[in-house]
């Protein structure tokens, strides 16, 4: 399931997903991603209309192949929604989610240890006007790596010890003597003793009371009284004084109309949206540019492929970088591959994550070669230019064949990809 | 009128002889001015003298105190004191002496003392805040402050005082003169001395009978009370006092407790101390009659067996004690006495005994305070700034706290009122009462 809707192909996070099972689920992640569930395999006329239905919808939609990452996170968060008739985005409290709450359709593309990032992409789509939002809790994440999975402990003052003991101090009135009952307790029997003026204390509120507490530090030996605070993070384990601590809100999020018309008609611009980078064409035109080449090769019978280089962890990359690095991470990309190919062909970007390339007139192992030293050369430029942060490659090549479609070529070319 | 009063007294001066003025006057001659003027400026000469010579030796333990650098351990216990602390921590940072830790101790205060003095502590400002949420009462409070302490030396402070930056070092000093001092007592004066009338004849009060009266004290060995606004002790010698007893009147009664064990106690003059002192009248009354109080209730009761010869009997403790029953206690009385034999013997000349009464005391309370300035430390004030209230000094030191003094008395002997104060929790005053502490 999180493989399906955690895929940058709509024709693949769209498609109708039924469970079959003999119990319900209760997963509440998995039973907001999946369309229904069915308990044998008799149910499924009764699913068909709920499909057709689903499919109708999905012939709706237009998708515009932002390179944004956050534009293209919420073009398929609103047309899932869209196509499902959901038009409320609920946090789900969730144990499993890197913030404590969960909205499966956009988290799903997200490891547990980035899913603050969601918090921003809604925060962005709120902005755009494709969403309205209302307060619903409060989370406090960690503040080097935004994980909420927190553990809060009373911490000695001075030593950040949690090992500590707690004793009642104990007030005798008649001499005034304060201090804590093991003060008061003597080796003959449970009584106690005052260590001032020896009379044994009896009543409470008549010859002593408990005015406070005493704690202890077991590894420091410090005497305190108000412990301090401290949120670790389980993830990084970094130690945070709660006043550090990053407070985000989690709010519950509804379609606005405008947000409905963006999912139908392509989710197009955010602020955070990337102009054109230099050396590409948009996808519509490389489309047309590769229709013009099939039909080229069909009268010729020449030689030509296309190329994709897919990267396989955005989410984990774009979380870790703002809009201008990762803008300027793309024009890097774009220039290794520019270096390595001709002129005349053609780069384009289908996706944030997936990059389409022309290599025409080549034979398809030449093409294998170039693509190879061209990922090559992009680890390269990865491990320089972000040292912590892991980059993941896949590519695939193929001739083109004038008996298949170009949309199909696409098809055929990203379908393995994850 | 007043042209008959002027005559009759011109003709009451020129018929006054010498032994008619020692019948009529008795009790200024025998008691206020010789205690409170001869014996004072005879020993004030002393001391000054002794201090010149002893100047070597209070160098070297000055020396001595700050090449062992001891750490020295600041308690401040109160309810809500929150607002006053700032102003004293800032003091207390501000010391030539640096190897300080404080503590502030809150007893269950129910205002915003605890944010304050938490901020404080996390600012660095004080070493520690420490808190009892139900209030156990001032010496509650500086026990359970006690027992955090690390210092060689204690000094209890109130919140509501700030410090001369060499206020600690100075108080210091006299344990490094002479190592059988168990207590020091620091000079306070009046930080509001010109708020109001009552304020400024505080301040003069304050010069007088503890600037100068207990340096006089300190001299002769019966100084006997070691002031809980600034207060410094030994450490052990706490420790083997077992820290406060129930109050009011806990610093007197920890400085005969010190005393009883041997210990010398001293003033020192130069430690100097500001406070802010009642500005009404009525706030005065009620502070003077609990101070008063704590003579019936600690003298005369709790530790009475200093006037009896038993093992721990110490001659200085006694004189000590006689000395402040007999000017405090037995004189007040006397007064009323004298005012009777006046008013049954000289009935018609008594408005020129009062007339020349007051210009008597007046003459001397000028002397004194012209005199004196030259045995006081320098002050935060001129000293011009009082000579305008002195006039006044006679109604305020000779008739209205004489008869504070004698209420207090009087409450305290019959009523034992000490034991209901408010400034006590009452859990604890009934026991001190049961057992007569």
């Amino acid at each position: 399931m999180r493989r399906i809707r955690s895929s940058n192909n709509p024709e693949i996070y769209l498609k109708p997903v039924f469970i079959l099972k003999g119990i319900n689920i209760s997963d509440p992640f998995v039973n907001r991603l999946c369309d229904g569930t069915i308990f044998s395999l008799e149910q499924i006329e009764f699913i068909i209309p709920t499909v057709e239905k689903l499919l109708t919808k999905v012939n709706d939609l237009k998708f515009t192949n932002s390179i944004s990452f956050e534009a293209q996170m919420i073009e398929k968060t609103i047309s899932f929604m869209y196509t499902c008739d959901v038009f409320d985005l609920e946090p789900v409290p969730y144990v499993y989610s890197g913030i404590n709450y969960s909205y499966p359709i956009l988290s799903v593309n997200f490891r547990q240890t980035e899913e603050y990032t969601v918090l921003d992409i809604l925060d962005i789509a709120e902005r755009e006007g494709i969403f309205e939002s209302e307060y619903f809790d409060r989370v406090y994440l960690c503040s080097n790596c935004s994980n909420g999975h927190l553990t809060y402990r009373e911490v000695c003052p001075k030593c950040g010890s949690s090992n500590s003991t707690t004793e009642d101090i104990v007030h005798h009135f008649p001499c005034g003597y304060v201090g804590p009952i093991s003060d008061f307790k003597n080796e003959i029997d449970d009584q106690l003793d005052c260590p001032k003026c020896d009379k044994r204390v009896r009543h409470i509120g008549v010859d002593y009371d408990k005015p406070s507490v005493l704690h202890e530090c077991k590894n420091c030996a410090h005497k305190f009284q108000d412990y301090n605070v401290k949120a670790k993070c389980l993830n990084c384990l970094t130690d945070n004084g709660v006043e550090v601590l990053k407070g985000k809100e989690i709010r519950r999020y509804k379609l606005t109309k405008k947000g409905e018309l963006a999912a139908i008609n392509g989710f197009v611009s955010t602020s955070k949206d990337i102009d054109e980078i230099i050396g590409t064409v948009k996808f519509d035109t490389f489309k047309t540019m590769l229709k013009y080449e099939i039909e080229r090769l069909r009268q010729t019978e020449g030689s030509s492929n296309i190329c994709a280089i897919h990267i396989t962890n955005p989410s984990q990359v774009y979380s870790k970088i703002g809009s201008e690095v990762q803008k300027g991470l793309l024009k890097d990309l774009v220039r290794v591959i520019r270096s390595n190919i001709r002129s005349s062909d053609v780069i384009s970007f289908q996706s944030s994550s997936t990059i389409i390339l022309s290599m025409n007139e080549i034979p398809n192992r030449i093409a294998k070669r170039i693509l190879e030293e061209i990922i090559n050369m992009l680890k390269r430029l990865m491990n320089t230019a972000f040292k912590n942060m892991e980059v993941n490659f896949e590519t695939n090549v193929m001739s083109l064949d004038y008996k298949l479609s170009p949309e199909l070529h696409i098809q055929q070319l990203t379908k393995d990809f994850k | 009128m007043f042209e008959e009063i002027i005559d009759n007294y011109v003709r009451f001066l020129s018929s006054l002889t010498v032994d008619h003025f020692i019948r009529l006057f008795w009790f200024f001659i025998f008691f206020e001015f010789v205690r409170y003027f001869l014996i004072e400026f005879v020993v004030l000469n002393l001391w000054r003298l002794s201090k010149y010579l002893n100047r070597d030796i209070y160098a070297r333990a000055r020396d001595e105190f700050f090449f062992e650098n001891p750490l020295i351990s600041v308690i401040i216990p109160g309810k809500n004191e929150g607002k006053h602390l700032y102003k004293l921590i800032n003091s207390l940072n501000e010391q030539t002496y640096r190897n300080v830790e404080i503590i502030v101790i809150d007893d269950g205060s129910d205002d915003d003392t605890v944010t304050i003095g938490r901020d404080l502590e996390r600012a660095g400002l004080i070493t520690l805040f420490i808190r009892n949420e139900i209030r156990g009462g001032k010496a509650s409070a500086a026990n359970f402050g006690l027992r955090f302490t690390k210092g060689k030396y204690i000094i209890h402070m109130d919140a509501d005082c700030s410090y001369d930056n060499d206020a600690i070092e100075k108080i210091i000093i006299p344990f490094y003169v002479d190592k059988e001092v168990g207590g020091v007592g620091g000079n306070v004066q009046v930080r509001n001395y010109d708020e109001t009338l009552v304020t400024s004849l505080q301040a003069i009060e304050y010069y007088d009978t503890i600037s100068i009266g207990r340096t006089v004290t300190s001299y002769l060995g019966i100084y006997r009370i070691i002031s809980g606004a600034f207060g410094a002790f030994r450490a052990d010698v706490l420790d083997q006092v077992k820290g406060w007893d129930i109050g009011p009147g806990l610093d007197g009664d920890i400085t005969v407790k010190i005393r009883k064990l041997g210990y010398k106690i001293k003033f020192e003059q130069d430690a100097i101390c500001l406070t802010s002192v009642p500005n009404t009248l009525k706030k005065l009354t009620k502070q003077r009659l609990r101070w008063d109080k704590s003579l019936i209730r600690f003298r005369v009761r709790k530790h009475k067996d200093v006037l009896f010869p038993n093992q721990a009997f110490k001659f200085a403790n006694f004189i000590a004690f006689v000395e402040n029953i007999t000017y405090n206690l037995i004189l007040n009385f006397k007064w009323y006495f004298y005012l009777v034999d006046m008013v049954v013997n000289y009935p018609s000349m008594i408005v020129n005994i009062l007339i020349t009464n007051i210009l008597l005391y007046t003459f001397t309370n000028f002397l004194k305070f012209v005199l004196y300035s030259l045995y006081r430390p320098r002050s935060h004030t001129q000293y011009s700034f009082f000579l305008i209230y002195i006039p006044a000094m006679v109604f305020y030191f000779g008739y209205y706290l004489r008869v504070v003094r004698t209420i207090a008395y009087l409450q305290e002997f019959f009523f034992k009122l000490s034991y209901k104060d408010p400034w006590n929790p009452e859990k604890t005053s009934v026991h001190a009462k049961r057992l007569k502490l």
